[in-house]
Protein backbone atom coordinates (compact mmCIF):
# COMPACT_ATOMS: atom_id res chain seq x y z
CA UNK A 1 0.00 0.00 0.00
CA UNK A 2 2.45 2.57 1.42
CA UNK A 3 4.57 1.62 -2.21
CA UNK A 4 1.32 2.25 -4.07
CA UNK A 5 0.93 5.88 -2.49
CA UNK A 6 4.92 6.57 -3.28
CA UNK A 7 4.14 5.79 -7.07
CA UNK A 8 1.42 7.57 -6.52
CA UNK A 9 2.65 10.86 -5.19
CA UNK A 10 5.57 10.72 -7.43
CA UNK A 11 3.27 10.51 -10.52
CA UNK A 12 2.03 13.80 -9.65
CA UNK A 13 4.78 15.60 -9.44
CA UNK A 14 5.03 16.69 -13.30
CA UNK A 15 1.57 17.22 -14.04
CA UNK A 16 1.79 19.55 -10.94
CA UNK A 17 4.65 21.35 -12.25
CA UNK A 18 3.14 21.66 -15.69
CA UNK A 19 -0.09 23.41 -13.93
CA UNK A 20 2.43 25.68 -12.32
CA UNK A 21 4.06 26.80 -15.04
CA UNK A 22 0.82 27.14 -17.11
CA UNK A 23 -0.24 29.54 -14.82
CA UNK A 24 3.28 31.25 -13.91
CA UNK A 25 3.36 32.25 -17.75
CA UNK A 26 -0.18 33.44 -18.14
CA UNK A 27 0.72 35.21 -15.21
CA UNK A 28 3.49 36.66 -16.54
CA UNK A 29 0.92 38.29 -19.61
CA UNK A 30 3.31 37.14 -22.51
CA UNK A 31 0.38 36.17 -24.53
CA UNK A 32 -2.90 37.31 -25.57
CA UNK A 33 -6.44 35.96 -23.95
CA UNK A 34 -6.88 33.94 -27.26
CA UNK A 35 -3.77 32.54 -27.16
CA UNK A 36 -3.10 31.45 -23.68
CA UNK A 37 -5.80 31.77 -20.60
CA UNK A 38 -4.69 31.37 -16.91
CA UNK A 39 -5.92 28.12 -14.84
CA UNK A 40 -8.19 29.85 -12.86
CA UNK A 41 -9.48 31.43 -15.75
CA UNK A 42 -10.45 27.91 -16.68
CA UNK A 43 -11.81 26.96 -13.72
CA UNK A 44 -14.01 30.45 -13.77
CA UNK A 45 -15.46 29.57 -16.99
CA UNK A 46 -16.24 26.22 -15.70
CA UNK A 47 -17.78 27.27 -12.66
CA UNK A 48 -19.99 29.22 -14.96
CA UNK A 49 -20.89 26.72 -17.90
CA UNK A 50 -22.03 24.67 -14.45
CA UNK A 51 -24.36 26.94 -13.03
CA UNK A 52 -26.07 28.31 -16.16
CA UNK A 53 -26.40 24.73 -16.64
CA UNK A 54 -25.14 25.24 -20.45
CA UNK A 55 -22.03 22.16 -19.88
CA UNK A 56 -25.39 20.20 -18.70
CA UNK A 57 -27.43 20.93 -21.83
CA UNK A 58 -24.51 20.01 -24.35
CA UNK A 59 -23.46 16.98 -22.06
CA UNK A 60 -27.06 15.69 -22.18
CA UNK A 61 -27.60 15.93 -25.99
CA UNK A 62 -24.07 14.56 -26.86
CA UNK A 63 -24.45 11.36 -24.40
CA UNK A 64 -28.62 10.59 -25.94
CA UNK A 65 -26.72 10.25 -29.12
CA UNK A 66 -23.97 8.57 -27.89
CA UNK A 67 -25.79 6.22 -26.14
CA UNK A 68 -28.65 5.75 -28.47
CA UNK A 69 -26.24 5.05 -31.33
CA UNK A 70 -23.86 2.70 -29.35
CA UNK A 71 -26.52 1.23 -27.83
CA UNK A 72 -28.08 0.29 -31.47
CA UNK A 73 -24.74 -0.61 -33.10
CA UNK A 74 -23.53 -2.98 -30.21
CA UNK A 75 -26.19 -5.24 -29.94
CA UNK A 76 -26.80 -5.56 -33.75
CA UNK A 77 -23.02 -6.01 -33.63
CA UNK A 78 -22.69 -8.16 -31.25
CA UNK A 79 -25.67 -10.80 -32.94
CA UNK A 80 -24.65 -10.15 -36.36
CA UNK A 81 -20.59 -11.04 -35.51
CA UNK A 82 -21.92 -14.11 -33.63
CA UNK A 83 -24.36 -14.75 -36.76
CA UNK A 84 -21.60 -14.43 -39.42
CA UNK A 85 -18.78 -16.50 -37.36
CA UNK A 86 -21.71 -19.27 -36.72
CA UNK A 87 -23.06 -19.71 -40.43
CA UNK A 88 -20.79 -20.79 -43.56
CA UNK A 89 -23.57 -19.26 -45.73
CA UNK A 90 -23.47 -15.15 -44.09
CA UNK A 91 -19.90 -15.83 -43.85
CA UNK A 92 -19.11 -15.99 -47.56
CA UNK A 93 -21.92 -13.45 -48.42
CA UNK A 94 -21.11 -10.92 -45.52
CA UNK A 95 -17.38 -11.07 -44.23
CA UNK A 96 -16.29 -9.56 -47.65
CA UNK A 97 -18.41 -6.69 -47.76
CA UNK A 98 -17.62 -6.17 -44.19
CA UNK A 99 -13.77 -5.87 -44.47
CA UNK A 100 -14.39 -3.75 -47.48
CA UNK A 101 -15.76 -1.25 -45.35
CA UNK A 102 -13.43 -1.65 -42.71
CA UNK A 103 -11.35 0.25 -45.26
CA UNK A 104 -12.95 3.51 -44.94
CA UNK A 105 -12.98 5.47 -41.86
CA UNK A 106 -16.14 6.33 -40.26
CA UNK A 107 -15.07 9.88 -40.18
CA UNK A 108 -14.45 9.59 -44.30
CA UNK A 109 -18.69 8.79 -44.49
CA UNK A 110 -19.62 12.28 -42.12
CA UNK A 111 -20.05 14.10 -45.37
CA UNK A 112 -21.64 11.91 -47.55
CA UNK A 113 -24.32 11.54 -44.42
CA UNK A 114 -24.34 15.23 -44.23
CA UNK A 115 -25.49 15.47 -47.99
CA UNK A 116 -27.73 12.44 -47.27
CA UNK A 117 -29.44 12.85 -44.16
CA UNK A 118 -28.93 16.76 -43.20
CA UNK A 119 -27.22 18.00 -40.21
CA UNK A 120 -29.55 16.83 -37.81
CA UNK A 121 -30.49 14.36 -35.30
CA UNK A 122 -30.43 11.01 -36.99
CA UNK A 123 -26.95 11.20 -38.86
CA UNK A 124 -25.18 11.75 -35.60
CA UNK A 125 -27.19 8.72 -34.10
CA UNK A 126 -26.51 7.07 -37.40
CA UNK A 127 -22.25 7.88 -37.51
CA UNK A 128 -21.93 6.89 -33.82
CA UNK A 129 -24.29 3.29 -34.88
CA UNK A 130 -22.05 2.65 -37.98
CA UNK A 131 -18.53 2.65 -36.03
CA UNK A 132 -19.95 1.05 -33.21
CA UNK A 133 -21.57 -1.60 -35.26
CA UNK A 134 -18.44 -2.22 -37.34
CA UNK A 135 -16.20 -2.84 -34.09
CA UNK A 136 -18.35 -4.66 -32.06
CA UNK A 137 -19.42 -7.14 -35.19
CA UNK A 138 -16.03 -7.60 -36.01
CA UNK A 139 -14.62 -8.14 -32.70
CA UNK A 140 -17.54 -10.76 -32.16
CA UNK A 141 -16.76 -12.69 -35.23
CA UNK A 142 -12.99 -12.85 -34.15
CA UNK A 143 -13.96 -13.48 -30.84
CA UNK A 144 -16.32 -16.67 -31.92
CA UNK A 145 -13.69 -17.68 -34.54
CA UNK A 146 -11.59 -17.88 -32.11
CA UNK A 147 -13.48 -20.79 -30.19
CA UNK A 148 -11.29 -24.01 -29.90
CA UNK A 149 -12.39 -26.19 -32.55
CA UNK A 150 -12.53 -28.86 -29.91
CA UNK A 151 -14.92 -27.78 -27.55
CA UNK A 152 -17.53 -28.01 -30.90
CA UNK A 153 -16.66 -31.24 -31.55
CA UNK A 154 -16.93 -32.43 -27.78
CA UNK A 155 -20.21 -30.54 -27.97
CA UNK A 156 -21.62 -32.57 -31.49
CA UNK A 157 -20.35 -35.57 -29.74
CA UNK A 158 -22.38 -35.43 -26.62
CA UNK A 159 -25.27 -34.20 -28.85
CA UNK A 160 -25.59 -30.61 -26.81
CA UNK A 161 -28.79 -28.64 -27.50
CA UNK A 162 -28.29 -25.26 -29.35
CA UNK A 163 -29.39 -23.54 -26.55
CA UNK A 164 -26.79 -25.36 -24.19
CA UNK A 165 -24.57 -24.74 -26.80
CA UNK A 166 -25.02 -20.96 -26.71
CA UNK A 167 -25.24 -20.53 -23.40
CA UNK A 168 -22.45 -22.49 -22.31
CA UNK A 169 -19.98 -22.70 -24.95
CA UNK A 170 -20.22 -19.93 -26.82
CA UNK A 171 -21.57 -16.95 -24.69
CA UNK A 172 -18.93 -17.82 -22.10
CA UNK A 173 -15.87 -17.97 -23.95
CA UNK A 174 -16.53 -14.92 -26.42
CA UNK A 175 -17.53 -13.11 -24.14
CA UNK A 176 -14.51 -11.37 -22.67
CA UNK A 177 -12.48 -10.31 -26.06
CA UNK A 178 -16.61 -8.84 -27.11
CA UNK A 179 -16.52 -7.04 -23.89
CA UNK A 180 -12.62 -5.52 -24.53
CA UNK A 181 -14.20 -4.94 -28.38
CA UNK A 182 -17.18 -3.31 -26.68
CA UNK A 183 -14.73 -0.69 -24.52
CA UNK A 184 -12.95 0.41 -27.75
CA UNK A 185 -15.98 0.57 -30.06
CA UNK A 186 -17.12 3.17 -27.16
CA UNK A 187 -13.94 5.22 -27.27
CA UNK A 188 -14.53 5.43 -31.03
CA UNK A 189 -18.20 6.19 -30.51
CA UNK A 190 -17.26 9.04 -28.26
CA UNK A 191 -14.38 10.53 -30.87
CA UNK A 192 -16.24 10.00 -34.15
CA UNK A 193 -19.20 12.09 -32.37
CA UNK A 194 -16.81 15.10 -30.78
CA UNK A 195 -16.03 15.44 -35.06
CA UNK A 196 -19.39 14.90 -35.96
CA UNK A 197 -20.23 17.69 -33.75
CA UNK A 198 -17.51 19.78 -34.32
CA UNK A 199 -18.33 19.90 -38.09
CA UNK A 200 -22.65 20.27 -37.79
CA UNK A 201 -24.46 20.63 -34.94
CA UNK A 202 -26.70 22.74 -32.63
CA UNK A 203 -25.64 21.34 -29.27
CA UNK A 204 -23.69 19.05 -28.26
CA UNK A 205 -19.95 19.05 -26.49
CA UNK A 206 -18.04 19.41 -29.72
CA UNK A 207 -20.80 22.01 -30.76
CA UNK A 208 -19.87 24.01 -27.81
CA UNK A 209 -15.87 23.81 -29.00
CA UNK A 210 -16.59 24.83 -32.21
CA UNK A 211 -18.16 27.72 -30.81
CA UNK A 212 -15.42 28.69 -28.52
CA UNK A 213 -13.52 28.50 -31.41
CA UNK A 214 -15.15 30.75 -33.64
CA UNK A 215 -15.56 33.30 -30.59
CA UNK A 216 -12.12 32.98 -30.08
CA UNK A 217 -12.80 31.65 -26.47
CA UNK A 218 -9.99 29.94 -25.95
CA UNK A 219 -11.10 29.17 -22.08
CA UNK A 220 -14.12 27.56 -23.30
CA UNK A 221 -12.07 25.69 -25.74
CA UNK A 222 -9.66 24.43 -22.85
CA UNK A 223 -13.02 23.41 -20.72
CA UNK A 224 -14.48 21.36 -23.58
CA UNK A 225 -11.19 19.81 -24.20
CA UNK A 226 -10.72 18.50 -20.34
CA UNK A 227 -14.36 17.87 -20.61
CA UNK A 228 -13.82 15.47 -23.47
CA UNK A 229 -10.92 13.82 -22.39
CA UNK A 230 -12.22 13.56 -18.45
CA UNK A 231 -15.95 11.53 -20.31
CA UNK A 232 -13.46 9.58 -22.62
CA UNK A 233 -11.48 8.33 -19.38
CA UNK A 234 -14.33 7.83 -17.27
CA UNK A 235 -16.16 5.45 -19.72
CA UNK A 236 -12.92 3.31 -20.10
CA UNK A 237 -12.63 2.65 -16.54
CA UNK A 238 -15.78 1.98 -16.17
CA UNK A 239 -16.01 -0.54 -19.06
CA UNK A 240 -12.61 -2.11 -17.36
CA UNK A 241 -14.10 -2.23 -13.64
CA UNK A 242 -17.35 -3.92 -15.29
CA UNK A 243 -14.84 -6.28 -16.98
CA UNK A 244 -13.09 -7.47 -13.79
CA UNK A 245 -16.60 -7.75 -11.84
CA UNK A 246 -19.29 -9.18 -14.32
CA UNK A 247 -16.38 -11.94 -16.03
CA UNK A 248 -15.36 -13.45 -13.30
CA UNK A 249 -13.56 -16.45 -15.48
CA UNK A 250 -10.59 -16.01 -17.46
CA UNK A 251 -10.07 -15.50 -21.70
CA UNK A 252 -11.06 -19.47 -22.85
CA UNK A 253 -8.31 -20.47 -24.86
CA UNK A 254 -7.59 -19.33 -28.52
CA UNK A 255 -7.71 -22.79 -31.47
CA UNK B 1 -1.55 -27.18 -54.95
CA UNK B 2 -4.90 -27.15 -55.79
CA UNK B 3 -6.33 -25.73 -52.62
CA UNK B 4 -3.69 -22.65 -52.96
CA UNK B 5 -5.08 -22.15 -56.64
CA UNK B 6 -9.07 -21.97 -55.25
CA UNK B 7 -7.78 -19.91 -52.22
CA UNK B 8 -7.04 -17.19 -55.43
CA UNK B 9 -10.78 -17.21 -56.94
CA UNK B 10 -12.50 -15.49 -55.22
CA UNK B 11 -16.02 -16.90 -54.03
CA UNK B 12 -18.92 -15.46 -56.11
CA UNK B 13 -20.72 -15.36 -52.95
CA UNK B 14 -18.98 -12.17 -51.71
CA UNK B 15 -19.82 -10.40 -54.35
CA UNK B 16 -23.26 -10.37 -54.48
CA UNK B 17 -24.36 -8.06 -51.30
CA UNK B 18 -21.90 -5.21 -53.01
CA UNK B 19 -23.22 -5.20 -56.07
CA UNK B 20 -26.63 -4.83 -54.23
CA UNK B 21 -26.10 -1.93 -52.66
CA UNK B 22 -24.71 -0.91 -55.90
CA UNK B 23 -27.90 -1.38 -58.28
CA UNK B 24 -29.78 0.05 -54.81
CA UNK B 25 -28.27 2.99 -54.86
CA UNK B 26 -28.25 3.53 -58.46
CA UNK B 27 -32.10 2.39 -58.39
CA UNK B 28 -32.75 5.01 -55.77
CA UNK B 29 -30.93 7.69 -58.19
CA UNK B 30 -33.02 6.78 -61.11
CA UNK B 31 -36.49 7.23 -58.42
CA UNK B 32 -37.00 11.13 -59.04
CA UNK B 33 -35.49 14.67 -59.88
CA UNK B 34 -35.27 14.55 -55.85
CA UNK B 35 -33.40 11.11 -55.36
CA UNK B 36 -31.40 11.97 -58.39
CA UNK B 37 -30.27 15.06 -56.83
CA UNK B 38 -29.02 12.95 -53.21
CA UNK B 39 -28.03 10.15 -54.75
CA UNK B 40 -25.85 10.00 -57.72
CA UNK B 41 -26.12 7.58 -60.43
CA UNK B 42 -23.36 5.31 -61.45
CA UNK B 43 -22.94 7.34 -64.98
CA UNK B 44 -22.71 10.51 -62.24
CA UNK B 45 -20.19 8.73 -60.65
CA UNK B 46 -17.85 7.83 -63.53
CA UNK B 47 -18.26 11.20 -65.36
CA UNK B 48 -16.55 12.55 -62.42
CA UNK B 49 -13.65 10.02 -62.20
CA UNK B 50 -13.32 11.33 -65.49
CA UNK B 51 -13.62 14.87 -64.29
CA UNK B 52 -11.67 14.73 -61.36
CA UNK B 53 -8.96 13.16 -63.42
CA UNK B 54 -8.48 15.27 -66.22
CA UNK B 55 -8.56 18.45 -64.27
CA UNK B 56 -6.12 16.92 -62.17
CA UNK B 57 -7.72 17.56 -59.00
CA UNK B 58 -7.93 14.28 -57.67
CA UNK B 59 -3.97 14.02 -58.09
CA UNK B 60 -2.99 17.18 -56.55
CA UNK B 61 -5.50 16.46 -53.47
CA UNK B 62 -4.84 12.67 -53.56
CA UNK B 63 -0.48 14.01 -53.49
CA UNK B 64 -1.39 16.39 -50.67
CA UNK B 65 -3.00 13.87 -48.12
CA UNK B 66 -0.81 10.98 -48.98
CA UNK B 67 2.19 13.42 -48.50
CA UNK B 68 0.76 14.86 -44.96
CA UNK B 69 -0.09 10.88 -43.82
CA UNK B 70 3.74 10.01 -44.15
CA UNK B 71 5.25 13.38 -43.47
CA UNK B 72 3.26 13.17 -39.92
CA UNK B 73 4.02 9.65 -39.09
CA UNK B 74 7.43 10.02 -39.99
CA UNK B 75 7.70 13.29 -37.03
CA UNK B 76 4.99 11.60 -34.74
CA UNK B 77 6.84 7.91 -34.77
CA UNK B 78 10.41 9.41 -34.34
CA UNK B 79 8.71 11.61 -31.57
CA UNK B 80 7.39 8.89 -30.18
CA UNK B 81 9.93 6.07 -30.12
CA UNK B 82 12.58 8.61 -28.77
CA UNK B 83 10.39 9.52 -25.86
CA UNK B 84 9.33 5.96 -25.58
CA UNK B 85 12.75 4.75 -25.45
CA UNK B 86 13.82 7.32 -22.92
CA UNK B 87 10.65 5.97 -20.61
CA UNK B 88 11.81 2.87 -20.49
CA UNK B 89 15.51 3.31 -19.57
CA UNK B 90 15.32 6.23 -17.33
CA UNK B 91 13.41 5.94 -14.28
CA UNK B 92 13.08 10.05 -13.47
CA UNK B 93 11.86 10.04 -17.23
CA UNK B 94 9.42 7.58 -16.44
CA UNK B 95 7.99 9.20 -13.36
CA UNK B 96 8.11 12.72 -15.15
CA UNK B 97 6.83 11.67 -18.93
CA UNK B 98 4.10 9.00 -18.00
CA UNK B 99 1.71 11.34 -16.20
CA UNK B 100 1.26 13.64 -18.74
CA UNK B 101 1.49 11.01 -21.81
CA UNK B 102 -1.61 9.16 -19.99
CA UNK B 103 -3.40 12.42 -19.50
CA UNK B 104 -3.22 13.94 -22.82
CA UNK B 105 -3.84 10.80 -24.53
CA UNK B 106 -7.03 10.76 -22.93
CA UNK B 107 -8.74 13.90 -24.90
CA UNK B 108 -10.34 11.94 -28.55
CA UNK B 109 -7.54 13.72 -31.12
CA UNK B 110 -9.76 15.70 -33.19
CA UNK B 111 -11.44 17.52 -29.83
CA UNK B 112 -8.34 18.71 -29.92
CA UNK B 113 -8.61 20.50 -33.31
CA UNK B 114 -10.63 23.93 -31.62
CA UNK B 115 -7.63 24.33 -29.39
CA UNK B 116 -4.78 24.08 -32.59
CA UNK B 117 -7.51 26.19 -34.51
CA UNK B 118 -6.94 29.19 -32.16
CA UNK B 119 -2.88 27.85 -31.51
CA UNK B 120 -1.58 27.41 -34.76
CA UNK B 121 -4.39 28.16 -37.72
CA UNK B 122 -6.33 26.90 -40.06
CA UNK B 123 -4.32 24.84 -42.16
CA UNK B 124 -1.38 23.04 -42.57
CA UNK B 125 0.24 23.43 -39.47
CA UNK B 126 -2.66 22.53 -37.88
CA UNK B 127 -3.63 19.26 -39.63
CA UNK B 128 -0.10 17.96 -39.28
CA UNK B 129 0.10 18.29 -35.45
CA UNK B 130 -2.53 16.65 -35.47
CA UNK B 131 -1.47 14.10 -37.56
CA UNK B 132 1.86 13.62 -36.14
CA UNK B 133 0.19 13.47 -32.44
CA UNK B 134 -1.68 10.67 -33.87
CA UNK B 135 1.34 8.59 -35.14
CA UNK B 136 2.99 9.35 -31.81
CA UNK B 137 0.74 7.91 -28.99
CA UNK B 138 0.77 4.18 -30.30
CA UNK B 139 4.71 4.00 -31.11
CA UNK B 140 5.40 5.58 -27.17
CA UNK B 141 3.52 2.71 -26.14
CA UNK B 142 4.94 0.00 -28.19
CA UNK B 143 8.35 1.07 -27.59
CA UNK B 144 7.80 1.38 -24.10
CA UNK B 145 6.30 -1.80 -24.11
CA UNK B 146 8.38 -4.10 -26.04
CA UNK B 147 11.84 -2.25 -24.47
CA UNK B 148 10.29 -2.94 -20.79
CA UNK B 149 9.35 -6.67 -21.94
CA UNK B 150 13.20 -7.48 -22.70
CA UNK B 151 14.14 -10.51 -20.54
CA UNK B 152 16.23 -9.08 -17.80
CA UNK B 153 18.84 -11.69 -18.23
CA UNK B 154 19.58 -10.15 -21.38
CA UNK B 155 20.77 -6.86 -19.50
CA UNK B 156 22.49 -8.57 -16.84
CA UNK B 157 24.62 -10.01 -19.69
CA UNK B 158 25.57 -7.13 -20.92
CA UNK B 159 26.33 -5.87 -17.36
CA UNK B 160 28.83 -9.30 -16.85
CA UNK B 161 30.54 -7.99 -19.88
CA UNK B 162 31.00 -4.49 -18.90
CA UNK B 163 28.77 -2.61 -21.50
CA UNK B 164 27.74 1.21 -21.23
CA UNK B 165 24.41 1.61 -20.79
CA UNK B 166 24.76 3.06 -24.56
CA UNK B 167 25.94 -0.06 -25.70
CA UNK B 168 23.34 -2.59 -23.49
CA UNK B 169 20.49 -0.19 -25.10
CA UNK B 170 22.30 -0.37 -28.45
CA UNK B 171 22.79 -3.66 -28.87
CA UNK B 172 20.72 -5.43 -26.60
CA UNK B 173 17.63 -3.71 -25.37
CA UNK B 174 16.78 -2.01 -29.06
CA UNK B 175 17.38 -5.55 -31.09
CA UNK B 176 15.39 -7.36 -28.96
CA UNK B 177 12.42 -4.76 -28.65
CA UNK B 178 12.45 -3.88 -32.49
CA UNK B 179 9.52 -6.16 -33.69
CA UNK B 180 7.08 -4.77 -31.13
CA UNK B 181 8.55 -1.38 -31.98
CA UNK B 182 7.55 -2.15 -35.63
CA UNK B 183 4.04 -3.25 -34.63
CA UNK B 184 3.13 0.45 -33.09
CA UNK B 185 4.13 1.96 -36.38
CA UNK B 186 1.99 0.26 -38.70
CA UNK B 187 -0.60 1.02 -36.40
CA UNK B 188 0.51 4.42 -36.20
CA UNK B 189 0.27 4.42 -39.83
CA UNK B 190 -3.60 3.09 -40.24
CA UNK B 191 -4.02 6.23 -37.14
CA UNK B 192 -2.36 8.96 -39.23
CA UNK B 193 -4.22 8.03 -41.97
CA UNK B 194 -7.47 8.52 -40.20
CA UNK B 195 -6.12 11.42 -38.85
CA UNK B 196 -4.88 12.71 -41.84
CA UNK B 197 -8.32 12.73 -43.24
CA UNK B 198 -10.48 14.26 -39.67
CA UNK B 199 -8.28 17.25 -39.73
CA UNK B 200 -8.70 17.83 -43.33
CA UNK B 201 -12.52 17.87 -42.83
CA UNK B 202 -12.06 20.16 -39.73
CA UNK B 203 -9.32 22.34 -40.79
CA UNK B 204 -10.82 23.59 -43.89
CA UNK B 205 -7.60 25.94 -45.23
CA UNK B 206 -5.56 24.11 -47.96
CA UNK B 207 -5.65 21.37 -50.13
CA UNK B 208 -6.08 17.15 -49.33
CA UNK B 209 -8.90 14.76 -49.78
CA UNK B 210 -10.88 15.50 -46.75
CA UNK B 211 -11.02 19.01 -48.30
CA UNK B 212 -11.85 17.88 -51.93
CA UNK B 213 -14.65 15.97 -49.51
CA UNK B 214 -15.73 19.25 -47.50
CA UNK B 215 -16.48 21.36 -50.85
CA UNK B 216 -18.19 18.68 -52.02
CA UNK B 217 -20.32 18.68 -49.68
CA UNK B 218 -20.84 22.20 -49.95
CA UNK B 219 -21.93 22.21 -53.99
CA UNK B 220 -23.79 18.93 -53.25
CA UNK B 221 -21.64 16.61 -55.12
CA UNK B 222 -22.22 13.50 -54.17
CA UNK B 223 -20.40 11.83 -56.94
CA UNK B 224 -17.73 13.40 -55.66
CA UNK B 225 -17.98 12.23 -52.88
CA UNK B 226 -18.40 8.24 -53.50
CA UNK B 227 -15.16 8.37 -55.68
CA UNK B 228 -13.41 10.48 -52.66
CA UNK B 229 -14.41 8.25 -49.87
CA UNK B 230 -13.43 5.08 -52.62
CA UNK B 231 -10.25 6.46 -52.87
CA UNK B 232 -9.82 7.00 -48.84
CA UNK B 233 -10.60 3.46 -48.46
CA UNK B 234 -8.13 2.08 -51.02
CA UNK B 235 -5.06 4.38 -50.50
CA UNK B 236 -5.53 2.95 -46.51
CA UNK B 237 -5.91 -0.39 -47.48
CA UNK B 238 -2.66 -0.02 -49.98
CA UNK B 239 -0.53 1.33 -46.98
CA UNK B 240 -1.16 -0.86 -44.56
CA UNK B 241 -0.49 -3.81 -46.65
CA UNK B 242 2.87 -2.13 -47.82
CA UNK B 243 3.74 -1.79 -44.57
CA UNK B 244 2.61 -5.63 -43.65
CA UNK B 245 4.87 -6.93 -46.43
CA UNK B 246 7.91 -4.33 -45.12
CA UNK B 247 7.13 -6.18 -41.99
CA UNK B 248 7.12 -9.72 -43.31
CA UNK B 249 10.77 -9.02 -44.70
CA UNK B 250 12.32 -7.19 -42.06
CA UNK B 251 11.47 -9.54 -39.29
CA UNK B 252 11.92 -12.62 -41.25
CA UNK B 253 14.81 -13.79 -38.68
CA UNK B 254 12.09 -13.38 -36.13
CA UNK B 255 10.63 -16.54 -37.55
CA UNK B 256 13.70 -18.45 -36.74
CA UNK B 257 12.76 -18.78 -33.33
Amino acid sequence: MTRDWKQFLLFLISPLLLLLVWWWVAAAGWYSDDILVSPAAVWATLEELIANGELALHLKASFFRLLTGFGLGAVAGVLFGIWMAISPRVEAFALPLFQGLRQVPTIALIPILILLLGVDEIFKVIIVTKAAFLTVALAAYDATKGVSKNYFEVARIYHLPKTTLYRKLIVPAITPPVFTGLRIAFSRSWTILVAAELLAADSGIGQMMQLGREMFRLDVVMVGVVITGLVGFSIDKLFKWAEIRLIPWPAAAKA
Amino acid sequence: MQNSFYKWVPDWRGWVLPILVILAWDAMSRLDANHAYAFASLGQIWDGVVGLCQSGELLVNVHASVQRALTGLLLGASAGFLVGSLVAVSRTANILITPIYHAIRQVPLLGLVPLFALWFGNGDTSKLIVVSLSAFYPVVLSTFEGMWQVDRKFNEVGQVYRLSRWQIYRRITLPAALPQVFTGFSLALAFAWLATIGSELLFTAGAGLGNLMMNAQEASRMDVLIIVTFVIGVLGYLMSLLIKLASAHLFKWRQVH
